[in-house]
């Protein structure tokens, strides 16, 4: 982990600036065409926070739904575990090429690694991540992967897979993009998808997408396989449309987005396509930590981004403030819960605390409020530096009385000509001017 | 009307002028106004930080200055957010009613002085009152009474940089949201900057020392003298 964010360099930042800055301005035009935004807001919570506080019940429901179906279902503890399910089902199969759509919980468990080392070629189809992956890097933001990436970038790319000149319009790189995607979903023996909601009582998996990839993925290859939460669940198919109006309306302002498909079961007898095989993997990974804890909320996340994009801290610092998965304020409450405080301590700190995201969560998660919490754990498990701890006791003792006020904040004038030489001061002189203590304290003079 | 007037740590040590300024505005609109010696701080440093325990001893001093009888008024957003809202529940004991100062001057209805006739200023919203009180109207509303013009700064609502002790973890990210808000108020065509924060106007004026830009001027001052060349 990051122990300090630096900022983005600026040809970065003014791309994620633009770009965050439509997603946020397209979010509030889409919100605003609604009435009853916190009404809409507390059943988004309620449904979620029903789902989330019987996990297990509703895991067992969409078992017995799928099972019925004939697809099949498997509960992973831990990324190792997940990653070898697939690599495990792509042999029986003699899988050489795997299509593989945009999912945040695959790249949580670094499954493409895991398929390479097994001598599985996996291509990513969501655009976006198709442009990382030719890039090597891994996703800056949970909805828009590629966020930091120009145009310009992408024709460079393009032009050096295909061995033709792409120009940088869009139209063009779309094209290009089909052009070298195509062959894959045809070609592809796996495909692999994430979730964004998958309903318990059908046994439902739900993908949402706007590029159709996900759609090609679940439905081309002999083999789906579905890498998902196990928070992930909702109770009743009719909690869905609710859910689904908030996240297209949250993540990129669209009132739906242009795929929304639902699979409940592999090919059945007489029907044209989808797969032979069904898998749907549902990875605990750390999530259990938080079930039953002051921290249980964050596991209603759908995974919109909002909070991403009207983050000034990710604004200033794209990813690089973050873990390696999760960004922006919903990746600093989550990826320490996941991974252990002590393994991403400065995660909770990655925040001004200026509450924009918990206004700005559809599912009204108290994202500040969580990183409140964290930096107290931080505190009670020791992890917090000795010296800051030590500071922060000795201060509020000297200020635990009238008399102890009076004394400190007067030595504290005596020697503040020091101040911007060591710790804190020093720090805060590196950009800004320390202020200077009034000669005079306000209750000096009254 | 009596209340008592909570000076804040920020007020009482850095900037005592525009708690005068606050009490002044106060007395002005027939308030009685109460300051209790034995106020200290709220321990918001602390609890932002995450040391409930050191938070807690120094907040232990509002609920020992402070008594139920009369409002708690201040001209402080975050601390008022803090002295509302999470310092109640850290000590585990009844709400204060607790006023930062332009919502408790819009409550009363009082008449403001013109002092800034013919002037442009720009208002920055301070996170907490914003979004934790949901106050942005009253501060705007007090400066257009006292004859400023307001003009529009772009994206008002993000945050300084200051956060605390994330000024201080994170120096690069907080200096760099602190020029964007620089920048905004310049691009404004504003005179000055009017922020009803202590934090806030610590951490931009201490970057405007550095690097340039309009006066930023505490919202007690700016409605008390005007905003003048003098006052930044």
């Amino acid at each position: 982990m990051i122990a300090r964010g630096k900022l983005a360099d600026p040809r970065v930042q003014e791309a994620i600036d633009s770009s965050t800055e439509r997603l946020r301005s397209h979010r509030i035009d889409a919100w605003n065409e609604l009435d009853d935004v916190e009404g809409r807001r507390a059943r988004a919570y309620e449904i979620r926070m029903r789902a989330v506080r019987d996990i297990d019940g509703n895991l067992n429901r969409f078992r017995s739904a799928l099972e019925a179906r004939g697809g099949h279902v498997s509960v992973c503890a831990s990324a190792e575990e997940a990653n070898a399910y697939v690599v495990d089902v792509c042999k029986r199969h003699g899988a050489k090429l795997l299509a593989k759509s945009k999912s945040m919980a695959t790249e949580e468990i670094g499954l493409n690694d895991a398929l390479e080392a097994a001598g599985i070629t996996s291509v990513e189809t969501d655009l976006g991540e198709y442009i990382l992956q030719l890039e090597g890097e891994h996703p800056v933001h949970i909805v828009a992967p590629a966020i930091e990436k120009t145009k310009e970038d992408v024709a460079r790319l393009f032009t050096d897979v295909e061995g033709v000149d792409v120009p940088p319009v869009l139209e063009e790189l779309t094209a290009s993009a089909r052009r070298q995607l195509r062959q894959v979903f045809l070609d592809a023996d796996v495909g692999v998808t994430g979730a964004n909601f998958v309903v318990a009582e059908t046994g439902t998996v739900v993908t949402v997408t706007n590029e159709g990839n996900g759609r090609l993925c679940a439905s081309l290859p002999r083999v789906h396989i579905v890498v998902t939460g196990i928070e992930r669940l909702v109770e009743r198919m009719e909690d869905l449309p609710h859910l689904l109006s908030l996240l297209g309306r949250s993540a990129t302002g669209q009132r739906l987005t242009s795929y929304t498909h639902l699979v409940t079961g592999p090919r059945r007898e007489g029907e044209q396509d989808g797969p032979e095989e069904l898998h749907v993997i549902f990875l605990e990974n750390g999530r259990r930590n938080l079930i039953d804890t002051k921290y249980e909320e964050m596991l209603a996340c759908i995974r919109c981004g909002s909070c991403l994009n009207v983050c000034p801290v990710y604004r200033k610092t794209a990813g690089a403030a973050y873990g390696p998965v999760y960004s922006g304020p919903m990746g600093a409450v989550l990826a320490p819960l996941l991974v252990g405080l002590e393994q991403a301590p400065s995660l909770p700190h990655a925040s001004s605390l200026c509450g924009a995201c918990t206004q700005a969560c559809p599912v009204k998660i108290p994202l500040h409020e969580l990183l409140l919490e964290l930096r107290s754990d931080l505190v009670e498990e020791r992890t917090a530096p000795f010296l800051e701890r030590l500071g922060f006791s000795l201060w509020s003792v000297a200020w635990s009385t009238p008399i102890g006020y009076r004394i400190s904040t007067r030595l504290a004038r005596l020697g503040q000509r020091w101040g911007s030489r060591l710790g804190p001061g020093r720090v805060w002189a590196g950009g800004r001017d320390l202020p200077a203590l009034a000669r005079k304290r306000f209750r000096d003079v009254r | 009307m009596r209340v008592q007037l909570f000076a804040t740590c920020l007020g009482d040590l850095i900037f005592p002028d525009a708690v005068r300024d606050a009490e002044a505005l106060l007395r002005d609109a027939d308030v009685d106004v109460d300051f209790v010696e034995r106020q200290v701080c709220c321990g918001q440093p602390a609890f932002n930080a995450g040391h409930r325990k050191a938070a807690k001893r120094v907040a232990r001093t509002f609920d020992k200055a402070f008594s139920r009888d009369h409002p708690i008024v201040l001209a402080s957003g975050s601390c008022a957010t803090m002295a509302s809202h999470y310092l109640p529940k850290l000590l585990d004991i009844e709400p204060y009613e607790v006023w930062e100062l332009s919502s408790f001057l819009e409550h009363l209805g009082v008449e403001v002085a013109s002092t800034n006739t013919g002037r442009t200023l720009a208002y920055h919203d301070s996170c907490h009152m914003l979004r934790d009180l949901d106050i942005s109207d009253a501060p705007r509303r007090l400066l257009e009474k006292s004859g400023a013009t307001l003009a529009p700064l772009e994206r008002s609502d993000l945050c300084c940089g200051f956060g605390g002790t994330f000024s201080v973890r994170q120096p690069e990210v907080s200096v760099a949201m602190a020029d964007d808000k620089l920048a905004a108020a310049a691009d404004s065509g504003a005179e000055a900057l009017v922020t009803a924060d202590p934090g806030c106007l610590m951490h931009l004026t201490g970057r405007a020392n550095r690097v340039g830009g309009v006066p930023i001027v505490h919202l007690a001052t700016a409605l008390r003298h005007g905003v003048g060349p003098t006052s930044g």
